[in-house]
């Protein structure tokens, strides 16, 4: 055995803990749930084997493409947020007093910290119509009292700004590493040149984030289309459905209706459609390279 | 060479062990251990004094059947109870021996045959005590499913102080409850607090409302959707307008089953059942609080929600007799525990008529008294849907409630879903 085939073998080695772990836990239910998929299930008596006819179902299930498309305007408005604002922040951060800087990140990542529902529970608080903290300040700027939460059209909004607030600072600290990266040379030589500013980001900051970016991108998207945890504490989907995401409505079939074989077949479609969006991503933006 | 098929083996029986781990446990429940004695498992959802109630129960009869049962007692939270933790045990077929079933719940397992037929194990002449309409709500396919322990019954609390300061009168019909909530409402105040969020709950609240003028979901025999009919579009814009003109909060800090609303004087009026009698009693003894039965509508007749949880015995547990022995023993054998229920640890009536009889000084005290002479007679047992039919039905009161839409057009759709939900069975 040569020496090269030893190293690949001590690889795999060392892989094999993680992916007999991803196995059990991720490969194997997964390859579960399409067999589920096929069946009549309610998860307490026997499976009966249906074929294809819950995905023709779900192909006509119109509150579930209407779960799609919210789950797609939550994407579109959430993931251009996240990476401006993050991205913004860190290029701050970058340049903010040494002695300010540590403070100022674990101010940022202290929202990561808590865990989602307690953070959802707080914001609960902050978002109420009659005691909570935003409309009395919005009282005080003589702004009427807004429903939040409890409106169709503030509420997705609402949640939003949420989880923009829990992951703004995981993201800004993938950036600001990354920013951390650029040699400063660039920057002197930019300024030779007289590219300060605005422009020395334009033309050096930005371009030389290119990977971060797509990495943050295509990871934000994934996460924006399995959104669940914040919206099943602070709406479970209300009011009038306005906040019902394609997960949360997977949830309601499987957990409230007991339909396991629908649930299943949704959520296989919702992995496809995952997939096709982070390839079709991933080949947009690697394509320019 | 050698190595790799080495790893092979070695990871296929790390899977085999893995596996094994996982399956293992199925062996070694619900068999009784080797000197004969039954064990049981138990799960619950109460929290506080009233999960008490149900660990000396188990304490009690542990004791007194020593050598020949063993219950072990779980409490979960309610919301992970029903949602995930008894469908998930069911679907691995390791749920417990005896759990708690709501109406909410109860066709969903109803129609899988999870729950033990409970006929043969009435103590003689117990069935008789029954109200008959609590057994008929456990009753399917002449099956008596569940044994109910507790009838919750639903009334209009109010503020009497902020009802009086405002000279408003206890509302009696459904144009003065109306006009009541809105003189209510002020910026910190809300008027009527009616729940928000759907859910078995929501619907709860409103079929008083449907029933008072003789609607209903279903026709009788609950074959056919009868959710297009006028009843059913007039409680649904009645419902509606207290979200419309801002009368009824569209969320809540509290649960809506909350009796904090109305104790914490957030709420100047709102719509409990009988749980909220001790609650208020012993928490918020400084605030005046009234009771009333639901307003009516003109040309209506009252009527209330009775709601309740029910005990129920796993019909794939190996010791269905010990189990159903043993709720039979809780609930309708002697009448002290069942009484100590509903009288002590909360406020409910029994199921059982000897129990409120033998109840009757304390159902005639404070509020009880409204609950016991205004409202009892005209409970109606909370119906035992199917999910997806409560859920239509919860989609069109959300749409009345934020949804600018008319009950005629959201009661027309609901209709549709619940007649394709009727077929599917």
């Amino acid at each position: 055995m040569n020496f090269k085939r030893k190293e690949t073998l001590t690889a795999y080695g060392f892989l094999l803990p993680n992916l007999l772990g991803l196995t059990v836990f991720v490969f194997v239910p997964m390859v579960y749930a399409f067999y589920v998929s096929l069946h009549d299930w309610n998860a307490l008596s026997p499976k009966v084997f249906i074929g294809f006819d819950n995905y023709k179902k779900l192909a006509e299930d119109k509150d579930w493409w209407q779960s799609v498309y919210r789950t797609f305007i939550f994407t579109i408005i959430y993931v251009p947020l996240l990476v401006g604002s993050s991205l913004f922040f860190a290029v701050v951060m970058n340049n903010i007093k040494k002695k300010f800087e540590g403070l100022a990140r674990t101010l940022f990542l202290l929202p990561f910290a808590i865990t989602s529902v307690i953070s959802a529970v707080i914001w609960m608080f902050l978002y109420d119509p009659r005691n909570g903290f935003i409309n009395q300040l919005l009282d005080l700027l003589g702004i009427p009292t807004q429903q939040f939460l409890g409106s169709t059209s503030q509420a997705m909004i609402a949640i939003i700004i949420v989880i923009l607030w829990i992951n703004l600072g995981y993201n800004m600290m993938i950036f600001l590493a990354a920013i951390k990266e650029i040699p400063t040379d660039y920057y002197e030589a930019a300024q030779i040149d007289g590219a300060t500013g605005w422009r020395a980001f334009w033309n050096i900051t930005l371009p030389l984030l290119r990977p971060t970016t797509i990495f943050i991108l295509i990871v934000t998207t994934i996460g924006s289309f399995q959104v669940f945890d914040q919206i099943m504490v602070m709406t479970k989907g209300g009011p009038a459905n306005s906040t019902m995401v394609s997960v949360l409505y997977i949830y309601k079939q499987a957990f409230e209706f007991l339909n396991m074989g629908y649930a299943s077949a949704l959520a296989v479609v919702l992995f496809l459609i995952i997939f096709v969006l982070s390839l079709t991503q991933l080949r947009m933006y690697s394509d320019k390279d | 060479m050698k190595i790799w098929k080495s790893l092979l083996i070695f990871s296929i029986v790390l899977i085999l062990i893995v596996q094994a781990g996982c399956s293992s446990s199925k062996s070694s429940s619900g068999d009784g251990d080797s000197n004969g004695v039954v064990t049981l498992k138990f799960w619950d959802f109460h929290s506080e004094a009233e999960k008490k109630f149900f660990q000396d129960l188990v304490k009690e009869y542990n004791t007194s059947h020593k050598d020949q049962v063993k219950i072990e007692y779980t409490a979960f939270n309610q919301s992970d109870y029903t949602t995930t933790k008894l469908p998930v045990a069911f679907a691995n077929e390791e749920g417990p021996d005896i759990f708690m079933v709501s109406p909410g719940d109860f066709t969903k397992y109803a129609q899988s045959g999870i729950m033990a037929d409970l006929n043969s194990y009435f103590p003689e002449g117990a069935k008789e005590d029954f109200l008959p309409a609590s057994l008929e709500a456990v009753t399917y396919q002449d099956k008596v499913l569940a044994l109910p322990y507790e009838l919750e019954l639903l009334g209009l609390y109010y503020n009497k102080k902020m009802l009086a300061d405002k000279g408003v009168e206890v509302p009696k019909t459904w144009d003065e409850l109306q006009a009541a909530a809105k003189k209510l409402t002020t910026d910190k105040v809300a008027g009527l607090v009616l729940p928000t969020d759907k859910g078995p709950y929501l619907n709860f609240i409103w079929y008083p409302f449907l029933w008072q003028q003789g609607g209903n979901v279903l026709n009788e025999d609950g074959t056919k959707s009868t959710f297009t009919s006028p009843e059913v579009v007039k409680a649904l814009d009645y419902w509606g307008s207290f979200f419309k003109d801002g009368s009824a909060p569209s969320k809540l800090q509290y649960g809506p089953w909350d009796a904090s609303n109305i104790g914490t004087g957030s709420a100047a009026m709102t719509i409990l059942g009988t749980w909220a009698v001790p609650v208020l009693e012993n928490q918020f003894k400084d605030v005046e609080i009234g009771l009333a039965p639901i307003p009516t509508p003109a040309g209506g007749k009252a009527a209330t929600d009775a709601g309740g949880w029910k005990m129920a015995v796993n019909s794939k547990s190996k010791n269905v007799k010990e189990a159903a022995k043993f709720i039979m023993w809780c609930f309708a054998e002697d009448s002290s525990r069942p009484l100590k229920w509903a009288t002590e640890i909360k406020f409910a009536y029994s199921p059982r008529q000897s129990v409120i009889k033998e109840g009757e000084k304390i159902y005639g005290e404070g509020l009880r008294k409204v609950f016991t002479e205004e409202i009892y007679d005209s409970a109606i047992p909370e119906p035992r849907y199917g999910p997806e039919v409560v859920d239509a039905v919860g989609e069109a009161m959300q749409k009345v409630m934020f949804g600018k839409v008319k009950g005629e057009d959201a009661a027309k759709e609901a209709d549709k879903k619940i007649e394709e939900a009727l077929k599917k069975k």
